[in-house]
């Protein structure tokens, strides 16, 4: 997704990753592998695949999210499902052996890190070679098996390749991860009340201090660290993940949640603009989450949602109506795909369908399709009935309109309908 | 959940409790104080919207000591010389000099009444900023704030409302002279619940819920339903008795070894039995060259 301004590289040339081609032709090379581990190239369009952290959220958005890109998460109402999301996105790196970036006006990014969840490891733990054959385990520990005997110090899956490449891992939310494996991958925070004083002197700028000062850190440290292209190739490349924690709200100086004109509409977007720059020159992949439900303007959340390029959606029941509808019992919210990028191709991934809900289970957090989400909000309450029996068939209406200069188009549509029209004279 | 909400002790708590000109919220918020001066709490008072008089709480001397009013309302714009507290001194550092003048070393509740006026002389984003900066510091251990809902715009109350652990929001009951609460509140682990309540104020500003009306969104945890017994209403016996648990345990298998026999074969040997799994079909790697009969 890097350096689009070469093309025509020359088909012998394998010396780093899929990432830095501008083209997206893929030669099928023979042995050696992509060098990232936690990536995968896309078999769409050949893209360089992270995956989120959760493998249904990857599955919605295409496969995973393309390295040099943005995800956009619209908050829920009370911030608790798109906080874990972040957090999967951060465990995952944590897990690939990513670098990561927090930034966050609200909490300390150090709770943030010690809340990721444990992954759920049944091959991880091994991947240190096959010192499995050293391990002569008791027979009276809990997994000898009476039957499969042979097979107890094995571990369930070994994988031919290193176990961290394996694309997307599951997460055990009751548990947190182990401060030994967070302490493992480097990890660079942002926390706004740190950096700046709040009164500080006005440059003048479109944006406002606190996007200026992260853009900042974020562009010094992939300079630093060696995330972007420029850099030279010889040290083994890496992906930086870079996670923001609630942009947009009123913690980080903005007033779009404030106000519906507000004085400084220009600042989240200049600062998205700027940010998916940098994300465009180097191995980063960004995630942001906006809380779009205190956004007054609509047009400033359909700029952001623009400047994104993946923007998912999320909708929880908690405290809404809908939570006590039977037909929504077995979910937490729905999932709204706001927009899907066309990265280097014609056509972009969109899911099979729009009725997504998600359910946030201890080991999963699932995404499912719901078919009963459109119909039955439209029926009239005496026809909803049992959720599982399958809409009836559409009742005709029998209406009385006003009768205005368009009265033909309405009595054409009408009988098309097979609706017997009552006509009245207003 | 109000009387929860009420005599809630952790630390780092924002409660925010709103009204309208419907139904006045002085006086639950005169409870708060009420109930955080009898579990030997200290409290500052900002008064910006009513005189003194009018927000004392009757208290013993001991309580009385506790309790510390910072009068915002004699002169909030300072227009008078030597004003005791202004609008303009809302800001974490002039709030910290303030709580520091008193003498009792403990963390604060700081009760603020009303946020309206504040937020009438400050950009919304800095007193949110200043709220949360007063959260995170170690001087202030919780907050409860008035907030007159109708006097600004929703996306303020929503501001607000999101950077709160708990919001109460009163208003007149359709029958009787009770009021409704509706309570909502947010744990660190995300957890959000909701409950609505009928309450009453009593004369020594005690909180009695008298009855709880509709929840409108309370959800337990999930209750697993208990799994129903797939040997009961059979014609035949599918259970064991105790006798028969055990004859079954003994029973050895056919191919169990002992154990000398197991630990033997167990002794690792090279390539024998690994079970490798290839995970992706995708990456089928294509040992032919496509080019190779270009004519380049």
């Amino acid at each position: 997704m890097a350096a689009p301004l070469r093309s025509g590289i020359g088909v012998g040339s394998r010396q780093d990753t899929r990432a830095v081609h501008g083209t997206s032709f893929q030669k099928k090379s023979r042995g050696k592998l992509v060098s990232i581990p936690g990536t995968r190239p896309s078999v769409q369009n050949g893209q360089l695949l992270v995956s989120t952290g959760v493998t249904s959220l990857d599955y919605v958005i295409g496969g995973g999210l393309a390295v040099g890109t943005l995800l956009l998460i619209e908050e829920d109402k009370y911030d608790s499902y798109s906080r874990m999301l972040l957090k999967y996105f951060l465990a995952e790196g944590v897990v690939c052996g990513h670098s990561l970036f927090l930034g966050s006006a609200r909490d300390p990014p150090e709770e943030i890190l010690q809340e990721l969840p444990a992954p759920v490891l049944d091959d991880i733990g091994c991947a240190a070679g096959d010192e499995g054959q050293a391990k002569l385990c008791d027979s009276e520990g809990e997994d000898s098996m009476k039957i499969a005997w042979r097979y107890q110090n094995f571990p369930k899956v070994q994988t031919a390749l290193a176990a961290s490449s394996r694309f997307g891992h599951y997460y055990d939310v009751s548990k947190t991860m182990d401060p030994e494996m967070r302490q493992a991958s480097k990890c660079n925070t942002f926390f706004l009340p740190d950096e700046l004083p709040l009164k500080s002197e006005a440059e003048p700028s479109t944006m406002n201090a606190g996007y200026r000062a992260l853009l900042r850190s974020i562009q010094n440290l992939i300079h630093r660290e060696g995330f972007d292209t420029a850099a030279p190739q010889n040290k083994s490349r890496n992906i930086l993940r870079i996670g923001l924690h609630s942009l947009g709200s009123p913690l980080w100086g903005d007033d779009i949640c404030c106000k519906e004109s507000p004085s400084d509409a220009v600042s989240l977007t200049s600062f998205l603009y700027g940010f998916r720059a940098l994300l465009r020159s180097s191995l980063c992949v960004g995630m942001v989450t906006v809380p779009s439900h205190l956004i007054q303007n609509r047009a400033i959340m359909g700029r952001v949602t623009k400047l994104c390029d993946t923007a998912i959606a999320l909708e929880s029941f908690r405290g809404s109506e809908r939570e006590t509808n039977p037909l929504y019992k077995d979910y937490h919210g729905l999932l709204h795909v706001r927009q899907t990028p066309h990265l280097n191709c014609l056509v972009c991934e969109v899911p099979d369908t729009k009725d997504l809900a998600f359910k946030l289970k201890r080991k999963q957090f699932a995404i499912e399709r719901t078919w009963v989400t459109q119909v039955q909000d439209r029926l009239p309450l005496a026809l909803r009935g049992d959720p599982q029996t399958p809409p009836p068939t559409p009742v005709r209406f029998c209406f009385a309109e006003k009768q205005n200069t368009s009265d033909h188009f309405w009595l054409l549509r009408a009988f098309a309908q097979g609706i017997t029209p009552q006509m009245s004279v207003h | 959940m109000l009387l929860d909400v009420i005599q809630c002790v952790e630390s780092g708590r924002f409660v925010i409790i709103q009204d309208s000109v419907q139904c006045c919220g002085r006086q639950l918020l005169q409870s708060f104080m009420c109930a955080a001066l009898k579990r030997e709490e200290v409290v500052h008072v900002l008064a910006f919207d009513v005189a003194e008089e009018d927000l004392r709480v009757p208290s013993d001397s001991g309580c009385a000591q506790r309790l510390c009013f910072h009068d915002g309302y004699t002169d909030p714009l300072g227009w008078n010389d030597s004003p005791p507290l202004t609008v303009l001194q809302f800001s974490p550092g002039e709030i910290h000099a303030l709580l520091s003048r008193s003498e009792h070393p403990k963390p604060v509740t700081l009760v603020i009444d009303s946020l309206s006026w504040v937020l009438r002389h400050h950009p919304p984003a800095v007193v949110c900023q200043c709220l949360q900066e007063l959260r995170r510091g170690g001087a202030v251990r919780s907050i409860v704030a008035l907030l007159h809902s109708d006097l600004h715009q929703q996306g303020i109350v929503g501001s607000l409302c999101h950077l709160a652990t708990a919001i109460v929001t009163v208003a007149p009951a359709l029958r009787g002279h009770h009021t409704v609460a509706k309570t909502t509140r947010r744990t660190r682990s995300g957890r959000v619940t909701q409950e609505e309540e009928c309450f009453i104020i009593k004369e020594d500003l005690t909180v009695t819920v008298q009855k709880q009306t509709h929840h409108p969104g309370q959800r337990d945890t999930e209750q697993e339903e208990p799994q129903a017994d797939p040997a009961a209403h059979l014609t035949f016996n599918l259970r064991l008795s105790e006798a028969e648990k055990e004859a079954k345990d003994k029973l050895s298998l056919p191919f169990v070894f002992s154990q000398e026999k197991k630990s033997a074969l167990l002794q690792p040997r090279p390539g024998a039995g690994q079970i490798i799994y290839e995970p992706d079909a995708n990456d089928d790697f294509d040992q032919e060259d496509p080019d190779d009969d270009l004519d380049v």
